[in-house]
Order: C-alpha cells, then structure tokens, then sequence
C-alpha cells in the first residue's frame, strides 16, 4: 500500500487503526480509504479495523470547495463515496468508529457502516445535508434501521445535532466513554473471539434483515448456517460440549 | 506465437412452445400430497416450458421408459433447430459454416447421439468435428465449452458450436410423494447453443473472451445426485439427496479463488456473475459461500423462476440476459459457475 496522505493507517496486534486526517472528506480521501480497503483485504491478518479522527473532530463531512457551481453535477463523485461505504460496511474485520467532537454529514455516513460506535461526551452527531439542499447519502437507507423512522424522519429533515448522551439514547451510539482509546480497548474485548467467516455472515444477515422477506430470510439463513457450522471454529465447541458431557457422567 | 483466447460471439436459446405454471402442473396430475403441493407453491419457480404428456383418466401422466426417450429425441430436435438457427443467424451464419460441434445431453441416452442427429437434419456440414459430452449433469456446460474453447483457440478464425440440449421431462417419475416432487416441481425443458471463435477480427465486438476454467469436485458426495434404474417403475429416475445443495454451495468460494488467484484477481474485480439456476438452496448457499450479493444472482434467480432448472444450459440462458440488459462494459470480468452431480463445481473466466 503506497503511504497515504490524507490517513494514516497503523496496525498494533490484531488491531488496525485508520485515521482521518483531514477534517474534511475529499475524493482523495475516498481513494485512499479504497487503498486502505484493498490492503484489509488482501493483506492484513488484523481482526479489527478502528476509525478515528486526528483532531478533535471525527470528521465533518463532505469538502464542497472540489464542487463546480458552473457544471451539471457529477452523481459518479457520490456514488464512489457509497461504494467506499459499501465496502467498508463489509470488510472482513470487526469494524468500530471511535468518534469524538463533530461527526458530521460523511463522518455520521461512515460511523453507520461500522460494526460498533463509541463516542466521548464532546460527540455531537448530525446530518446538516438536508438544510444545505442535497442529501445525506445512504444515510436514508440505514439510520431508520437503527433508531426507527420517525427519528430517522427527524435527523435527517430536521439537520437535529444529537449531543452524544442523545445519540446513546437513540441507540446510535453504544457507549458514551471517558476515554476513547480505553473505549476502543474494552470494544474490542467484547468481540472476542473472533471468526471470520461466522461474524460476516452474521452480519450481513443482520443488514438485509429489514429488507427481506421472511420466506427469503429463512432460506438465506439456512445457507449461512450451513457455512458457519462447517468451520472448524464450530467443530470445537461441538467437541467441547461432548467432552464436558462425558466428564459429568 | 502467443494464442489467442476464444470469445463468445452469440448465443440462442429455445424452450418448448407448451409453458406450465405450477400450479397448472398439479392440477394437470391431480397430485393430492400436500407436501409436492407445497413444494410446487414455493415462489422461487414460477412457470417451465415441459413436454408433458396428457394425464390418464386417473388424472396421472403414463409414459413408459420408451415413450420418455422418444419424447427426448424430438424434444431435442425442435429445441436444437431452434437454438441453433437463434444463435448463428444474428452472426450472418449457417450451420454450414460450423466446423466443430459439441452436443451436452444428459436426459436421454441416443446412440448415435445427438451431434449425428444435428449433422443428419440442420445443414451442418459432413466434415463437422464432433464432441458428445453426456451424462454429467446440469455442471457439464462448462465442461463441454472448455474443450470448445481449447478447440477454437487450436484453431483460429474457425467456428465452434456448443449446444446444450436438455428435455428434463423426460426424466420424470410420477410418484405423489416428496422425493419425486421435487424433482418434477423443479426441472424444465431448454436449449442453449453458443458459439465461439478465435479471431483478431473479432476484437471491437462486445463479446467476452473465455479466459480460463477452474473445477472442483466432491468425490465424497459422488451419490448425492443421481440418475438409476427404478425396478418399481420400469424407468430410470434422478434423486437429489436433501441437504446437496448446501454442502456444493459451501464449497463454491474453492474453484472460484483457484479461478482468480491463477489470473491475479480478487472477487471484487468480478462484476458479472452467471450461476447455474440449480435451485433456490443452491444459489442461497452460493451467494453466502462467496460472498455475492441478490444483484449478481439477479439472472439466476429470474432464469429460475421463469423456467425452472434447464440443466447444463441454464447458465447460458443467464448470459444471454446478461447481455439483453446492456449493463456490461469492455474490460469488465465475469465468472461462469455450473454445479450438479459429482458431486462437482465448474468455473470459467470471462473478460469482455
């Protein structure tokens, strides 16, 4: 992976950190996480990937000064932002945003797709997009799933900015912590251990959840077990369970 | 002299003219078991074109093993008539201008097969190559066009015709229970010919190159489908053990990593991908083994729903969709995957 510029990306353990630089979200920032991305996934044997922000933002969203106000707008420019979002949201790691500060517009977009979020009590979450006349991205499609339509209708139509006791309330955030790096600690404890195979697909059936009929869920969900019990991870506790039960006799 | 690699230059499909809902199906026979009932309710399959025979006065359907075989061999005709002339007249061609003809055929055994029968009634020439590949199932689409494909790049600027040629109903066993059910509910009757060359001349054509073939198969579950002599009903049946479809689904992410890693590439370079419509466990299990989302199954599925499994051509009843939607670009890469008894897994890399 050639060193980014606007990130930077460290790997401690099983624990990779990737970390905005920049308070602001541009196409070479979308590149770059692409970069980061293809290095996950190819690459790195981490378990879990941490998002943060450098300064005392986790960052505030969209950079306007690349728009030209003279030209038809490009739509590919926000469909590259959804596709980095997409993969995110599925990389083969346990995912966490670490946020403090604003997290705004983009920054918001990007802590939805992670598997957890943790926020210190300086958080202010919003999606100002609205009441700048554009939309927040997929956002649309993924915060109901989290606080429910109404204060989905709220967020997003009203621009409300959630302070981070707010935003834990709502179910947006799942610890409001002192400090975040002792946060990211103890977040990453909870997932352990770790399968791979078994925590994606537990995921992905958790993501089409509300967009799947019931009579195609079940079905989904017997081709996934199928796959999570073949794993040897499985086996183990299989051998566990009898092991313990031939001890008890 | 580094070898060009062949491209898929057209492909035509037919079914029988007579299409079935399932519904129709059960009401033609009469079938009571309210489990084969539930099975043909199931939404994943809607309508088949079948050759089906007219029910008795019992409501049951009567053919013999001999009255099966016959039914193959002008089911197969009328469909490869069809298929043939679909694919090669948009291309300017006629089957006289085929030099190397691969018949697939798994539901009913002809000797000689159906490549003389073809040469015999649709104009090929009698200096035609000829290949037969039968009895392996709804896999054997791709393992007929890797021979195809090795053919046409031995023999550049020369026309290669794979036809795949399945009358499923001529399989079947009518039985009101389960085993039978999901059989009848789920088989349907197509062809699918491709062709392929290997030509320079050929490059500004929105046709793929078939890059390579990966392959897998499971000798541990070499029963879980097959085709038998059943003494009861003086015919040969083919039985699906319950839970194949998950155990080939669960070993489909194999051939397809062999696939991609000899070329360099990862799954995410793949945008296009064309499944075998085996079944609706079958593709469930590929796409959560994978790792591929209900968009790349798209043709799959709605191949499945709208005919019904085909067997060893179904894939290509996928591509012909594929390429019908016009959402393909130059450079992008494709992957073929066909599944069915071996138990096996056959994959195929197509850059357009």
């Amino acid at each position: 992976m050639r060193a980014p510029e606007t990130l930077r990306y460290e790997e401690a353990g099983d624990v990779a950190t990737v970390t905005l630089l920049r308070s602001h979200i541009n196409m070479k920032v979308v590149r770059e996480l692409t970069a980061v991305c293809d290095h996950l996934e190819d690459e790195s044997e981490a378990s879990f990937v941490v998002f943060r922000g450098e300064g005392p933002d986790f960052s505030k969203g969209i950079d306007f000064s690349e728009f030209r106000h003279d030209q038809p707008m490009d739509i590919h420019g926000f469909n590259k932002w959804e596709k980095i979002c997409l993969r995110i949201e599925n990389l083969p790691k346990v995912t966490i945003a670490a946020m403090r500060g604003a997290v705004v517009g983009g920054g918001f977009q990007l802590a939805l797709v992670c598997d957890a979020r943790i926020a210190t009590g300086d958080a202010k979450l919003q999606l100002p997009e609205v009441h700048l006349g554009f939309l927040p991205g997929m956002a649309t499609f993924r915060l109901a799933k989290y606080v429910g339509l109404g204060r989905a209708k709220r967020i997003i139509m009203q621009s409300l900015s959630l302070d981070a006791h707010k935003a834990e309330a709502l179910g947006l955030i799942d610890e409001v912590v002192y400090n975040l790096d002792e946060g990211v600690t103890k977040t990453v404890d909870a997932f352990r251990p770790v399968y791979p195979v078994t925590v994606q697909l537990a995921r992905r059936l958790l993501n089409e959840s509300y967009g799947t009929a019931f009579e195609y869920a079940i079905g989904n969900f017997l081709a996934a077990q199928h796959r999570a019990t073949s794993q040897s991870e499985f086996l183990a506790t299989v051998k566990k369970a009898h092991s313990e039960a031939s001890k008890g006799q | 002299m580094l070898s060009i690699r062949p491209r898929i230059l057209s492909v035509g499909t037919a079914n029988p003219p007579e299409k079935f809902t399932q519904e129709e199906v059960l009401s033609r026979y009469k079938a009571e078991n309210p489990s084969v009932r539930a099975m043909f309710s199931a939404p994943f399959i809607r309508t088949r074109h079948l050759y089906l025979p007219p029910a008795d006065e019992e409501g049951v359907p009567t053919e013999t093993q001999g009255d099966l075989l016959r039914k193959h061999r002008a089911g197969a005709m009328q469909m490869g008539r069809e298929a043939v002339a679909r694919c090669l007249e948009p291309m300017g061609l006629t089957a006289a201008d085929i030099d190397y003809l691969c018949v697939i055929n798994s539901t009913g055994f002809m000797l000689p097969g159906l490549t003389a029968m073809f040469i015999k009634h649709f104009g090929f020439r009698t200096d035609c190559h000829r290949v037969d590949v039968v009895g392996m199932g709804c896999n054997a689409g791709l393992n007929g066009l890797n021979p195809t494909a090795s053919w046409a790049t031995a023999n550049p600027g020369r026309n290669a015709l794979m036809v795949c040629c399945e009358v499923n109903s001529a399989l079947y066993v009518y039985e009101d229970n389960v085993s039978v059910g999901v059989v009848n509910s789920l088989f349907g009757d197509g062809t699918a010919a491709v062709l392929l060359r290997a030509d320079e001349r050929d490059e500004p054509k929105m046709a793929p190159r078939v890059l390579g073939f990966h392959s897998h198969i499971i000798p541990e579950t070499w029963d879980a489908m097959h085709y038998s002599w059943e003494e009861e009903h003086g015919k040969f049946s083919f039985n699906l053990a319950r839970d194949v479809p998950y155990v080939l689904g669960s070993h489909a992410h194999l051939p397809v990593k062999g696939l991609l890693d000899r070329f360099g590439l990862k799954k995410r370079h793949v945008k296009h991908w064309l499944v075998h419509s085996g079944g609706k466990k079958v593709i469930d299990a590929i796409k959560y083994t994978v790792g591929i989302t209900e968009y790349d199954v798209r043709h799959t599925v709605g191949i499945l729903r709208d005919y019904g499994n085909l067997g060893s051509g179904s894939f290509l009843f996928s591509y012909a969709r594929l390429m019908d939607e016009g959402t393909v670009r130059r450079g992008d890469y494709g992957v073929m995957m066909t599944m069915g008894p071996g138990s096996s897994i056959e994959t195929a890399l197509l850059r357009w």
